[in-house]
């Protein structure tokens, strides 16, 4: 029964495939934001941030490929 | 104050309310009551100027001050003139659940928050040290080096455990279904960016709180201090 509960709660292949590329872009974000402590003040810099690098990028990618 | 709590609490709310909240006034309801004050507190050049609270702690948090912003009656008056100027009680009381999240939270510190404003008692666990007064710097430094930063990672740690809460099939499902202003953002965006955008929040409250832990541990070695009121390196502001 628990393990049940637990394959459930588990993530799938696709899943850890989104929380990857979403960890890349924090590696990212990070490795930025201890450099330039100001590029993380901003609320708006990182939504803009993360939708370029999550989103316009990954779609532009495809869209090439 | 809180540093990524703010950003990774609604997440919480979310996903123990379901369809009976709508996400982005959550947030915003969150995120009110340091909108209009944080950047005075921590002080801003504008061309010749510095222009900055004389008191941070008093502007932030008190009264004479904007610490009315950090009030049940702030969040119920914004939420109420939500509800009926724009006609959406779903967006005026999920903003007050996220002011309400917001003021709580902030009592965790030294100053506190007057929660009955009028009343201008401040109520305060004091477990951490309110910095807000030594700039934005020292601020972030002793924050993450005391209990604040616990705190946050308690919600790092939550939302990561409901990780649910962030798939796209939850999206569909709920926060999107929840509120008419994802169907109206989407006839301009495309849902990919949606998702993205909805995700935003909780991105930026983890990675800053990594990115601030490095920052403060391992490049400039800051003693962490999880002591009671800590950490005591810093002047913490008081009532």
């Amino acid at each position: 029964m628990r393990l049940q509960r637990l394959r459930d709660w588990a993530p799938t292949l696709p899943d850890l495939r989104v929380f990857g590329g979403y960890l890349l872009a924090a590696a990212v974000y990070i490795a930025i934001g201890v450099s330039v402590t100001d590029f993380l003040y901003s609320f708006w810099v990182g939504v803009a941030y993360i939708v370029v690098a999550a989103w316009a990028v990954p779609t532009l990618v495809r869209r090439i490929l | 104050m809180s540093w990524a709590a703010h950003d990774l609490e609604p997440y919480a709310f979310q996903k123990h309310m379901g369809l009976s909240v709508a996400f982005v006034p959550l947030l915003i309801g969150s995120y009110a009551p340091d909108m209009m004050t944080k950047w005075f507190v921590y002080g801003i050049h504008l061309g010749p100027w510095d222009l900055k609270a004389h008191d941070p702690a008093q502007f932030h948090r008190g009264w004479p001050g904007f610490g009315f912003t950090h009030s049940f009656i702030y969040g119920l008056a914004i939420g109420l003139i939500i509800w009926k100027v724009f006609g959406s009680k779903l967006w005026g009381v999920s903003f007050i659940i996220g002011q309400f999240a917001h003021a709580l939270t902030d009592t965790g510190d030294t100053v506190g928050t007057m929660l009955f404003f009028p009343w201008t008692f401040h109520f305060h666990i004091g477990a951490w040290a309110y910095a807000g007064q030594t700039g934005r710097t020292t601020d972030a430094a002793a924050y993450f080096s005391g209990l604040g930063s616990m705190w946050d990672l308690v919600w790092l740690v939550y939302g990561l455990i409901c990780w649910r809460v962030l798939t796209s099939s939850y999206f569909d499902n709920v926060i999107y279904r929840a509120d008419p202003f994802w169907p109206w953002l989407n006839r301009r965006i495309p849902r990919g960016a949606l998702i993205t955008l909805y995700r935003a929040a909780f991105f930026y409250g983890s990675s800053r709180w990594l990115a601030w832990t490095i920052w403060a541990h391992v490049i400039h070695h800051y003693p962490y201090d999880l002591s009671w009121g800590g950490p005591h390196w810093v002047h913490a502001a008081h009532p």
